[in-house]
């Protein structure tokens, strides 16, 4: 969504004001706000809501799947009924609903966590290499470059599955993190640039600012806009991540449940229990959705130039 | 599966203990479910489906794998034996084409008996059949099968059966004929006579001799390594196209004489294994069976997803083969380290051990049964008695009970390895123990490292959910392996995952495999049985089958018993060989 | 520009060196003993000591990585006698579970893999481009919009649930496929694009989508420069404003993004392949991985880090071609 110029904006207002008055003009950013409101509330209240259904994620209910058909929930929609909501998972029979409000609480932790690691470690090396140019420049663009030529996917596996008694969580979110933060490194590294001689940023040089101070206080700002389009448009990425590593079982540990680990084991029942399937890929689904819609309108607001990265 | 059954075999194999004059056993009853009745996976248990085949046609099987090795010295997977024996390589000895308990006695194969044992069974002599032949229509002599003898002993070629290795005379140190040293404790006194000079007294040997290892293979031809992609055929099917994790294609070996041969059939002309396909979009092939999958048969079990596809349907059903692996799979606890050291803990855990979500997560009832002893039925007649008479849901309080009176009335925490493809059967073993107050970690091992990660004694879990299979009828291929522990071995451990310790036990072995009278040893191995289950090293679990959905023009088709319930590829066919394409 | 080439290829070799030495070490401290995997059930101690020596594996590990570095240029010979193996330029081993070169395992998976990757590629492409550079065009009308709301819904779905969809949708129901098994393009071509139909279209959701959003406004952009203005203004029509000029600029990021998918797409398709059971270079890295199979994965790692970096040149190299703004 390009820049729709918006009219007549009263004047004397800052630009983030602007911003926030150009964001609430979209449709499309309040559905997906409403949309990760929701899943946020999910995942922030999983225990609360499962409490509310009555059944814990890992509880199993022999009563609701049928063990002669391999583990065919009862009833229609997967075993959808008053007891469970959302139907059961076909051979344990544990509650679906539970499983995908506590799967949404660990698919976004890791891909928050994730985002996190990448935006910390992305915008600290990317205003570090374009501030103080020379050899810092030089040895922070090689390791960007040397981190984008790893196989990134393939990498994930090997280490995912190399470990082992640690937390997969942890694990998986320092693993994603780590081949995620060049990309923004690139984006700072620019602006950084760009900034880096205008005559604000020479004023406080000359004024006697220290290099942290003129980071934190001229440059940082200067990217901010950038990095929190850029942040919004790598989230759906980093939970696509999290579910592709535990959809080839390297994610986390049993009985734990992640989108990507119930879309994984749903997989094979897509057409005996379609809804097992649906359920979480929907999740995963929306969730993507709104992440890039966000992201979208961020971009054109705070960003308007830049192309994704 | 594959590798648990290898390792079953392996012990199977390793009967060091002196069975002295103990004569080999003669028929199995299977475990045919009987009784039960309602089984709609059973229908036809122990008998071959589709009647007798014609001969030609191209015979398909879909796998979802690669073989493990086709190299015989260097195979030692249940199924992947049974297709390397009954294909490509014929053996000294070898198992009658029969579904149930035929399955379980032996026929000679290249040697023109089962062997003539003196010495007191230390020296072992074969005869082979005059005018037996290669591929290319060299003859076949015992040299090969010394040679190929000797090859298992390489470290080039590892992964086969140990067997020679812990039963010939001298073979201590031996690295194989490559380094050009050569065994003397295999005599080849002309070229149609085979001596083995063993260590100890073994009466069961020629069960030995069905393994791959007593396959011939021509020096010659011998590549090392890469003879695993091109094994030289002495059965009825050559190797045409090999390409790993791909595809593999036989036609037929000419030079083989169906005269020779009272086990083999060789109905199909062609054998195509399509390897790498999805499980499950395997099973839906089958399913529909339309065109060239009408002629197809699956490697790999059918998967618990599509049983309601097939259970549900007659016509569907009537092609499915279920027969039991013989396995009994076990939550193994580690008796040297507390707490389970405690026998109230351990039996607190067969009470709280949930055997029908355990069985569910298995492929349910239709395709496999709990088990209520260690030893599988074939071993006790066709059924397992019921002595601890749990219910099959487990019994928390009284599990409960038992951790109060060993002093954990809150319980406590441990951790259980499982093979990655029974994540299911951890999280049904955790969610029962934890009723209990058990609180159970999975740590969930690539099939490949399975046995490595639970052999090490020291850094292992405390549980290990792991399964044993008899290789013969006969209880000696059993409890020794799994319940002796002189057999533990600090790295490298296997069989014996609950490191069980027991004086009494021990005697109690010795003196049944000093047995002579067969009815009488076995009776005494099922005592054991009940008496070693009360001292609960284990928690046995469920008795798998091996389902398997043929396409519908598939005839001759049975679950061999002996290997481990994969279709006998001696003696599958097709009905209709023009059907089959190509 | 050739030394700028002949610079850049050194890097290259640089870049494979690190990764190859993060991947030994990586696969250094793996639990797993491939030797004791291969030695099989009820191995004893000696045959393990006897096996690992065979594989080199009781060297130190700086030892075993340069045998393997220099064994790439020099070659290696394994076993000795009948048994000997010896694999020449590019060496890079013996896959522990089969006894195959790993160059070969690669070479034989890598035309599934590419077949995958290019049939793909050429898919999302067209659409992806095609539904760019129109949408850019219209900007701001219906049929933007329809088609933007498509591309960011499309980019959203998992490729597991489309590939799902296809599988059901078309085999299952329709029937109007066979279910998918890779036959190669020399047995029969209409074979092998009839099987990788499915998943071409998979990746091909998923990547076009992704490549109308990019496309879209990287051609608004490109139409707001001056130099397209002053084109537009000399009278030029516009079919060959927007052919001549505006594509050619405005599909340089797009390149950027090309080259790095397909590079890593042509061995990183993991998850594609497993879906489809095709026998390509991503599922020979899955099955390697959970078989220990150290060779292969080290063999895998390095293919795919090598199509990522030559894309990466190659890409660099294009923009002058294509971009008369770039100098290199």
């Amino acid at each position: 969504m390009a820049a729709t110029t918006s009219p007549a904006v009263p004047a004397g207002r800052g630009p983030w004001q602007l911003a926030r008055a150009e964001l609430r003009r979209r449709t499309s950013v309040k559905l997906s706000l409403a949309v990760v409101a929701l899943f946020v509330f999910m995942a922030a209240a999983a225990p609360l809501l499962s409490s509310l259904s009555g059944w814990g994620p890992d509880e199993f209910d022999k009563s609701a799947v049928d063990p002669y058909l391999g583990g065919q929930p009862i009833g229609p929609l997967g075993g959808v009924s008053a007891e469970h909501w959302l139907g059961v998972e076909p051979v344990t029979g544990r509650d679906l609903f539970a499983r995908v409000v506590h799967g949404a609480q660990v698919s976004l932790l890791i891909a928050f966590a994730a985002t996190a690691i990448v935006v910390v470690t992305g915008v600290a090396a990317g205003t570090a290499a374009g501030y103080f140019g020379g050899g810092t420049d030089a040895v922070l663009s090689r390791l960007m470059d040397l981190t984008m030529s790893f196989p990134s996917l393939i990498f994930m596996i090997a280490m995912m599955s190399v470990a082992r008694d640690v937390n997969r969580i942890v694990l998986m979110t320092a693993v994603i993190g780590l081949f995620g933060w060049p990309g923004i490194a690139r984006v700072v590294r620019g602006q950084t640039l760009s900034l880096k001689h205008r005559e604000y940023v020479d004023a406080a040089r000359v004024g006697g600012a220290g290099p942290w101070r003129i980071l934190t206080r001229d440059i940082l700002p200067g990217v901010a806009g950038p990095v929190i389009a850029y942040t919004t448009l790598i989230v759906p990425g980093m939970i696509a991540t999290e579910a592709a590593l535990s959809y080839l079982g390297v994610g986390v540990r049993p009985p734990t449940a992640s989108w990507g680990q119930m879309i994984a084991e749903s997989v094979s029942f897509y057409d005996t229990d379609p809804m097992y399937f649906i359920v979480p890929s929907t999740c995963l689904f929306l969730t993507v959705l709104a992440f890039t819609l966000l992201g979208d309108a961020l971009r054109d607001i705070l960003d308007p130039r830049s192309a994704r990265a | 599966m594959n590798k648990r059954t290898r390792t079953a075999l392996a012990a199977a194999l390793v009967t060091t203990l002196a069975l002295g004059a103990a004569g080999c056993f003669g028929g199995t009853r299977s475990t045919d479910g009987k009784g039960r009745g309602t089984n709609p996976a059973l229908a036809n248990q122990g008998a071959a489906i589709g009647g007798t085949p014609t001969k030609g046609g191209t015979l398909t099987v879909l796998s979802n794998q690669d073989f493990t090795h086709l190299d015989p010295a260097r195979n030692w997977v249940m199924g992947d034996m049974d297709f390397g024996t009954r294909l490509l390589y014929r053996t000294l000895v070898t198992y009658r084409a029969e579904p149930g308990a035929g399955g379980g006695e032996l026929t000679p194969d290249l040697a023109a008996d089962l062997g003539t044992s003196s010495n007191g069974a230390r020296t072992w002599t074969f005869r082979l059949k005059k005018g037996l032949k290669y591929e290319d229509g060299s003859p076949v002599t015992a040299h090969d099968i010394k040679y190929n003898v000797e090859r298992s002993f390489s470290p080039d070629l590892p992964g086969g059966p140990d067997y020679a290795a812990r039963y010939l005379a001298g073979a201590e140190g031996y690295q194989g004929p490559a380094t050009g040293k050569h065994l003397d404790s295999v005599k080849v006194p002309d070229d149609h006579t085979i001596v083995f000079e063993l260590r100890k007294p073994f009466a069961e040997f020629p069960y030995a001799t069905v393994l791959p290892t007593f396959a011939p293979v021509p020096k010659a031809r011998d590549k090392g390594p890469r003879y695993d992609n091109r094994p030289f055929s002495s059965g009825p099917y050559r190797i045409e196209r090999y390409a790993r994790d791909k595809q593999l294609v036989l036609v037929r070996n000419p030079h083989w004489d169906p005269g020779s041969d009272t086990v083999r059939k060789a109905y199909p002309d062609r054998i195509v294994v399509t390897m790498g396909l999805k499980g499950n979009q395997i099973d839906d092939r089958l399913i529909a069976s339309s065109g060239a999958d009408s002629s197809a048969v699956p490697w790999g079990k059918l998967r618990p997803e599509s049983a309601s596809k097939v259970l549900t349907r007659p016509d569907v059903r009537a092609r499915l083969l279920a027969e039991s692996t013989n396995c009994t799979e076990m939550v193994q606890m580690h008796t040297g380290r507390a707490p389970f050291d405690h026998v109230k803990v351990r039996q607190a855990v067969q009470y709280a051990l949930d055997r029908e979500a355990v069985l569910t997560a298995s492929g349910g009832p239709a395709l496999g049964d709990p088990a209520t002893a260690l030893m599988p039925g074939s071993l006790f007649g066709g059924r397992q008695p019921d002595t601890l008479k749990i219910p099959l849901a487990g019994d928390v309080a009284k599990a409960r009970q038992l951790l109060k009176e060993a002093g954990r009335p809150d319980g406590f925490a441990t951790s259980i390895t499982v093979s990655s493809g029974d994540k299911g059967v951890g999280e049904a073993i955790q969610q029962s123990l934890g009723r209990a107050g058990i609180k159970v970690t999975i740590e969930t091992v690539d099939p490949s490292a399975f046995y490595d990660t639970i052999g090490d004694t020291e850094n292992r879990t405390d549980l290990v959910y792991t399964g044993w299979c008899p290789d013969y009828p006969s209880g000696s291929t059993f409890l020794p392996f799994v319940f002796d522990g002189r057999y533990i071995k600090e790295k490298g451990n296997s069989g014996n995952h609950s490191l069980f310790r027991d004086r009494v036990t021990m005697k109690r072995m010795d003196e049944i495999a000093a047995m002579t009278d067969a009815r009488q040893a076995a009776k005494a191995w099922q005592d054991l049985d009940g008496r070693i289950l009360a001292e609960a090293p284990t928690a046995p679990a469920v008795i798998e089958r091996m389902p398997l959905l043929l396409g519908t023009n598939i005839a001759g088709a049975f679950g061999h018993t002996s290997f481990g319930g994969q279709i006998d590829y001696a003696t599958v066919g097709l009905k209709d060989p023009a059907k089959s394409g190509r | 520009m050739i030394l700028y080439t002949l610079r850049r290829l050194a890097a290259v070799i640089g870049v494979l060196t690190a990764v190859a030495a993060v991947t030994f070490t990586i696969f250094y401290v793996l639990p797993s003993d491939p030797a004791a995997a291969a030695c099989g059930k009820a191995c004893s101690a000696e045959r393990l000591a006897a096996i690992r020596a065979h594989m080199g594996l009781d060297q130190p590990l700086w030892r075993q990585f340069w045998e393997f570095v220099s064994g790439i240029f020099t070659g290696r010979t394994t076993g000795s006698g009948q048994y000997a193996m010896r694999c020449g330029f590019p060496c890079l081993g013996y896959s522990y579970e089969n006894s195959e070169a790993v160059w070969d395992l690669l070479t034989d998976r890598l035309p599934v893999s590419a077949s995958l990757a290019i049939g793909a590629a050429a898919l999302w492409l067209a659409l992806g481009l095609s539904a760019g550079t129109v949408a850019a065009l219209r900007k701001g009308t219906l049929t933007d919009r329809v088609l933007m709301v498509g591309a960011v819904g499309a980019a959203s779905l998992p490729v597991y649930f489309t590939s799902m969809m296809l599988i059901y949708g078309v085999i299952r129901v329709a029937g109007l496929l066979p279910y998918p098994q890779y036959v190669p393009f020399g047995d029969d071509p209409v074979g092998w694009a009839s099987n990788l139909l499915l998943p071409w279209l998979a990746l091909a959701v998923l990547y076009a989508a992704m490549y109308a959003r990019q496309s879209r406004s990287s051609m608004i952009e490109t139409m707001a420069e001056p130099y397209i203005r002053t084109a537009r203004a000399k009278g030029l029509p516009r079919r060959t404003v927007v052919v001549k000029h505006g594509l050619r600029a405005g599909m340089t990021p797009v390149l950027t993004l090309f080259g790095m998918d397909l590079g890593g797409l042509l061995a990183g398709a993991v998850i594609t392949e497993s879906i489809f059971g095709l026998p390509g270079v991503g599922r020979l890295f899955y099955g390697a991985l959970s078989t220990g199979d150290q060779p292969v994965i080290l063999g895998v790692t390095l293919l795919a880090a090598a199509f990522i970096v030559v894309a990466n040149l190659a890409v660099d190299l294009l923009y002058a071609v294509v971009d008369p703004r770039v100098r290199l």
